[in-house]
């Protein structure tokens, strides 16, 4: 009788154990369901720091020309201030797209901060004296656009303990320069601050 | 009878807890705004009683940018109000919106993020929020506004 009620008892205890998961599925990208932790930049602060930062850099202006021509911007580096291994890249690939698509600026892949994004660029041209390919077809030196501006930033995180609370606190700052002088046309940051309170015991 | 005076001690020392949005402006204003009709759809209630759209400017950039201001209250203060954030959990009440844009044949346009932003409003308080058209060929706009029952306190 007592070898049931502990068989009865264990089954129970897994059923209701394996009953507390979920299993995978596909949330909206656009949502708020995505998971939220503090020490981590997670994929919902991304889309908020690049929509505040398009909507600050667009609204500023400072992509035109006097001359009409449309700028040309490289993305240079987003140095990473913080403890954790975060790729900037999506944040800089979402304003990149956007300052595209808003047709006031081209952005070139040629060169970037840590070298090109697309080596194509400088492979073409190496084919200059290659029996291989027909010369009259083969990208010329010196037809390259140059940047004028340039698209950089940093990501900062200080964290804070206070008894069972925990914060961080990420601040994202970006900068626009304009190469021929050095001199900064926009700056702006996205501040994020994240908190929880952690549980007495377990989890 | 003494339950109901500990009870309403207990409803004033709440309120007394609560934070509200108390403001001052000055009184001749120098702006001049471009407003817009609104057509409003509310589909929930619940944010139609807590946060009121009081007016939505436009303003056509030199590079053809299409730049929206929506100027939106917190309704809830005040002292039954005050019980009913409390209660609820919702001070400072916790919205999420974004913006779609449509160009002149009433196609939307993508975005590069198209994502809902959150944003804290406090009791009281008047927020504003930006947005600029992606590209010149955007000239009409959406704005949906929801409660974020996630960020709930």
């Amino acid at each position: 009788m007592r070898g049931i009620i502990i068989t009865l008892a264990l089954s129970a205890a897994t059923l209701l154990i394996s009953g507390c998961g979920t299993a995978a599925h596909r949330i909206d990208a656009s949502s708020n369901n995505g998971l939220t932790t503090v020490d981590d930049i997670n994929f919902k602060d991304w889309q908020i720091a690049a929509e505040k930062g398009i909507t600050s850099l667009l609204s500023s202006g400072a992509l035109n020309r006097k001359d009409g021509r449309k700028t040309i911007l490289m993305i240079s580096t987003i140095k990473n201030s913080t403890t954790q291994h975060i790729n900037t890249r999506i944040l800089t690939d979402k304003i990149r797209q956007a300052v595209l698509r808003s047709g006031k600026a081209l952005t070139t892949t040629a060169v970037g901060g840590k070298g090109a994004d697309d080596r194509a660029s400088k492979q073409v041209r190496d084919l200059e004296n290659d029996d291989m390919f027909n010369q009259s077809t083969v990208q010329q030196a010196g037809t390259a656009i140059a940047p004028d501006m340039s698209l950089a930033g940093e990501i900062v995180q200080q964290k804070t303990t206070s008894g069972r609370m925990r914060e961080s606190y990420f601040f994202i700052h970006m900068t626009l320069t304009d190469l021929k002088t050095g001199l900064a046309m926009w700056e702006d940051n996205v501040e994020i601050v994240k908190q929880e309170k952690t549980p007495l015991m377990g989890w | 009878m003494k339950h109901v005076l500990l009870i309403a001690a207990s409803c004033i020392m709440l309120c007394a807890c609560q934070s509200t949005v108390n403001t001052v402006e000055n009184k001749d204003k120098n702006m001049q705004r471009n407003s817009v009709d609104t057509s409003k759809i509310s589909t929930d209630s619940f944010l139609k009683r807590r946060l009121k759209i009081e007016r939505i400017d436009k303003v056509e950039q030199p590079d053809g940018l299409l730049k929206i201001q929506v100027t939106a209250q917190n309704l809830r203060y005040g002292f039954w109000d005050q019980i009913g954030t409390w209660f609820m959990g919702d001070n400072p009440y916790q919205i999420t919106y974004r913006f779609s844009w449509l160009d002149k044949n009433g196609m939307e346009v993508k975005t590069a993020t198209n994502t809902w932003i959150p944003m804290s409003v406090m009791p009281g308080d008047t927020v504003r929020i930006m947005g600029i058209s992606p590209n010149p060929r955007c000239k009409d706009f959406l704005l949906a506004i929801r409660e974020n029952i996630k960020e709930r306190q």
